[in-house]
């Protein structure tokens, strides 16, 4: 641990959330214009945390807030192992952390809508893990180690070698963001959206937590796309916008579907493109160099 | 001396057993506190005397092996008497036919001269397991049999005791003979106890459950039987003489393949995996320190135990991919079929399935590293099943059900309880804890073998799913509160106890690996992982895990969460249900169109349709069978 890594940490820890919360903001306004709105402005997420943390702390369930600190540390976590390259698996199994803290988060308020909330996205889990954990497989086959030190000295970009891959990872991406047609966790209410799913009980300084650690997962979940052209850092920053933008369309232009759907959808076509770009790499012996 | 240490492992159960049979109910907490102390006394001193090999020459061997050879036909006779008296003619067929390999061993192969003992690390990992875990086992169970048999009346503590103090005593000699017609022996006074253990309420589905496990064990039996005839035409007797002979040269390998696939059929059938699994599920009708015991630190663990042991002789063959491959479908088909159990204790047999399969698909692969996870995924899954198995019971006790469903709320009825329960549930999902650690070991280990790897990424993420159910439910608060939890010493000291044993073992992994896994991996495969330990880094050759920082992290959270838990000022409420709240009766009732009211009612997701028992359990037998000939085909050189 010398100067650089803790300048490294201090810059993830102010600079993440700046940028989620801009990235947020964008989407906001993008969504607006969509629909033909002015929309807020573009720090309209920052607004809204702030006034949270200003309201009272209304709670159903005295641990109902623990959960969400271990959602927002265990996601800085995971975040900061990308930035220092570590070992990708485990990333993946620490982020497994972060999105169970948020579940039983939802569910230990016992309320109806956050159980149901949290129940689909527990089947969001059985959806999209199978597909990072092979992302990883693909980054072992290609590199040899999990540790993401070799894909990011690699001098040829990730994605020549698993667009598949990259297809299914945008999906993931969408069902992560809980953008439509994977929204269904975080909406229940017949029409309008007041009762947000695994969040229903949430309010003030708690729900501000969820905010922020929102920030940082939107740069976590883009720092995966990142990877994808690591080699040319400036093009990976690209792709990672443009897969951001791409989400945004979709969340515009489709319509939320039942979990059940996205269920088959992940197991059977996602699970077999990545799993055939797996084979692939198997049977090509591929190197990234 | 080791050898006193050996022979008071067995004997020291033995005569508790007895104890137990002797002395009033009234003395059973103490005999169980003298046995807990004895057990831990007893393995740690066997850990400090290090490794060796016990020899039983002349004149002890004779007389030794004539026990050994009375106990067999008592065995043989008490299989064929009970299968007779409840008319259970497949057990009976069994029986007799063990009785022929058994008067043909005796006829025509030729006897040993001498018997040994194998003390090695793996050996002393078991003995620790069988002995602190399984005597903490028996402590909890005099706080459990009491108002279980209050409910039932029954009246069988005295066969209850004495055979859980004999199976202690039959693992503890499983896990150290090296001769292997002793191992045998022990092998079936195991199958034996469970038999008594699982048809313990006597009514009709537990003899029926208790004959399936004998039926479906003497099956594994007499595989193992065969197998050891075959080694002894290639003048192989003992455990660790099968890999020195393998080693020897490939005609040599080649020619025990078969006889070693049939000792990992009978490790199959002892570890329940497919498609032998129905006598672990069927066993869940006794009592649950008898689950608790089975799945854990006994029964289960003596086929895993003896699957990695004979690693030397299929790592890299044919044989071993047919067993990784094997593994791994039990691991994916199980998790799958756990995660449409509503009944917790099923859950949890689907797990240890699914997990003993993990290990089985580790040992399969065969490199070091994967041999390494396997030995301590044995440990790690060990404690937490035994706390998971330990808390349902307790659970059971307090609400009154097992059901899943029913055990939403639980967090406010018994906070200590539902604390353990999650910790042992986390602990087998999430890092930073022993069980995910060695699962990550093993998936690294694995992905040079692209079907192993898939079912095994399918498998752990199944895994979280129907963990993470469970979890969510039992720390879900609702609003009526009316059980109250007893709060006895021998219930919560070993449940305390196991909980803080997962804490531990897992800040300790590494020592822990260094002392036992590690000459243990050398002494199989003559070669160590390439595994190094900086502080709180496990670093292997393909990839790091920094545990220490998730601990830091987790104590981090829980700091920030003290420290700000009364910064903001909280303010209780209640749910808000849409406007539709009805105050005055019960939170969580709507009014309807009606203006009559209805309780909401939210339940997790099963997935019946799609991995119910009833969906996958034909084709699960299917493949499995298909796997295990594979395997045995390949044993023959086909």
């Amino acid at each position: 641990m010398n100067m650089n890594d803790i300048l490294t940490i201090v810059l993830v820890l102010i600079g993440a959330p700046i940028l989620g919360c801009l990235a947020s903001g964008i989407d906001r306004r993008i969504t607006a214009r969509l629909q033909g709105r002015v929309g807020p402005p573009i720090l309209q997420p920052y607004y809204d945390v702030k006034k949270l943390l200003s309201k009272d702390n209304m709670i159903v369930n005295p641990s109902q807030n623990f959960y969400v600190i271990v959602y927002l540390v265990f996601i800085i976590l995971s975040l900061l192992m990308l930035v220092f390259k570590q070992d990708f698996l485990m990333i993946i199994f620490v982020y497994t952390v972060a999105s169970l803290a948020l579940i039983v988060g939802g569910m230990s308020t016992g309320s109806p809508y956050a159980r149901v909330g949290s129940s689909r996205e527990i089947m969001a889990i059985l959806s999209y893990e199978p597909v990072l954990i092979l992302y990883a497989l693909a980054i072992y086959l290609l590199t040899g180690t999990f540790k993401l030190t070799a894909v990011l000295d690699a001098s040829s970009p990730l994605l020549i070698y698993t667009p598949l891959i990259f297809i299914a990872m945008i999906v993931v991406l969408n069902i992560k963001f809980k953008k439509s047609p994977f929204d269904y966790s975080t909406s229940h209410h017949g029409h309008q959206e007041l009762v947000k799913g695994m969040t229903t009980e949430y309010g003030g300084p708690g729900f501000a937590t969820i905010e922020i650690a929102h920030f940082y997962e939107y740069v976590f979940l883009t720092g995966l796309i990142f990877l994808f052209w690591a080699s040319t850092p400036i093009i990976g920053v690209l792709i990672g916008i443009l897969v951001y933008l791409l989400i945004i369309v979709i969340d515009n232009i489709t319509a939320r579907v039942y979990w059940q759907w996205m269920l088959k959808l992940s197991w059977s076509v996602l699970l077999i493109i990545s799993i055939v770009n797996i084979a692939y790499l198997y049977y090509s012996q591929a190197k990234l160099v | 001396m080791i050898e006193n240490t050996v022979m008071l492992l067995i004997i020291v159960p033995l005569l508790f057993s007895l104890l137990f049979v002797a002395l009033p109910k009234s003395l059973y907490k103490i005999l169980a506190w003298a046995l807990f102390i004895l057990g831990a006394a007893l393995s740690v001193n066997l850990v400090l005397d290090g490794t060796g090999v016990v020899q039983i020459g002349e004149p002890n061997f004779a007389m030794l092996e004539n026990v050994v050879l009375i106990l067999e036909v008592l065995v043989i006779l008490f299989i064929l008497a009970v299968s007779a008296k409840y008319k259970n003619w497949p057990t009976l067929g069994l029986g007799i036919i063990s009785a022929a390999i058994f008067a043909y061993t005796f006829s025509n192969v030729p006897k040993v001269e001498g018997a040994s003992f194998n003390i090695d690390q793996f050996s002393q990992v078991m003995i620790l397991i069988v002995n602190i875990i399984g005597t903490a086992i028996i402590l909890f169970a005099t706080g459990y049999m009491d108002q279980y048999e209050e409910h039932r009346h029954l009246n069988r503590q005295k066969t209850f005791y004495f055979t859980m103090s004999f199976f202690l005593a039959a693992m503890n000699g499983l896990v150290m003979a090296d001769t292997l017609g002793w191992l045998f022996l022990f092998w079936e006074l195991t199958t034996l106890c469970s038999f008594v253990l699982i048809s313990y309420n006597m009514d009709e589905e537990g003899i029926n459950n208790g004959f399936r496990a004998l039926a479906l064990n003497l099956v594994g039996g007499i595989a193992l039987s065969i197998g050891i005839i075959l080694l002894a035409t290639n003048n192989v007797s003992t455990l660790s003489g099968i890999g020195t002979y393998a080693g020897t040269n490939a005609a040599a390998l080649a020619a025990v393949a078969l006889p070693v696939a049939l000792l990992c059929v009978g490790g199959f059938a002892k570890s329940a995996q497919m498609p032998f699994q129905s006598w672990l599920l069927g066993a869940m009708v006794a009592p649950t320190p008898v689950s608790a015991l089975l799945h854990s630190s006994t029964m289960v663990n003596a086929g895993v135990f003896l699957v990695v042991k004979l690693v030397p002789a299929y790592a890299g063959t044919s044989l071993g991919t047919a067993i990784a491959v094997y593994g791994s479908f039990t691991f994916v088909m199980c998790s799958a079929l756990a995660l449409s159990q509503r009944n917790a204790k099923r859950v949890l047999a689907y797990s240890t399935i699914a997990n003993l399969g993990l290990i089985i698909a580790s040992a399969g692969i065969g490199t070091p590293l994967a041999v390494a996870a396997a030995i301590m995924l044995i440990l790690f899954h060990a404690i937490s099943k035994a706390l998971l198995f330990l808390c349902t019971g307790e659970i059971e006790h307090t609400i009154g059900s097992r059901d899943i469903e029913d055990m939403s709320g639980l967090i406010k009825k018994a906070p200590l309880l539902t604390t353990l329960a999650a910790l042992g549930m986390v602990s087998m999902l999430l890092p930073p804890f022993g069980v995910l650690l060695t699962k990550w070991v093993s998936m690294e280990a694995a992905s040079s073998n692209p079907v192993v790897i898939v079912f095994l990424i399918l498998g752990s993420a199944l895994t979280t799913v129907y963990y993470a159910k469970w979890l969510g439910t039992i720390l879900s608060s609702s609003m009526d509160k009316n059980a109250v939890p007893h709060k006895k010493l021998e219930t919560y000291f070993p449940l305390s106890l196991l909980g803080l044993a997962i804490v531990v073992t897992s800040i300790f992994v590494f020592p822990i690996y260094d002392y036992f896994v590690k000459p243990q991996v050398d002494i199989l495969l003559k070669a160590a992982p390439a595994i190094s330990g900086l502080a709180g880094e496990f670093t292997t050759e393909i990839g790091a895990f920094t545990y220490i920082v998730i601990f830091v992290v987790l104590a981090l959270a829980i700091l920030i969460y003290l420290a700000t838990k009364n910064m903001f000022t909280p303010r209780m409420s209640s749910y808000y249900m849409c406007g539709e709240n009805n105050l005055e009766r019960d939170r969580l009732m709507f009014r309807n169109g009606l203006c009559s009211y209805e309780k909401s009612s939210v339940s997790n997701i099963y997935l019946q349709n799609t991995f119910g028992e009833s969906k996958l359990t034909t084709l699960g037998y299917a493949i499995s069978i298909i796997l295990i000939a594979i395997a045995l085909l390949g044993g023959i050189g086909l």
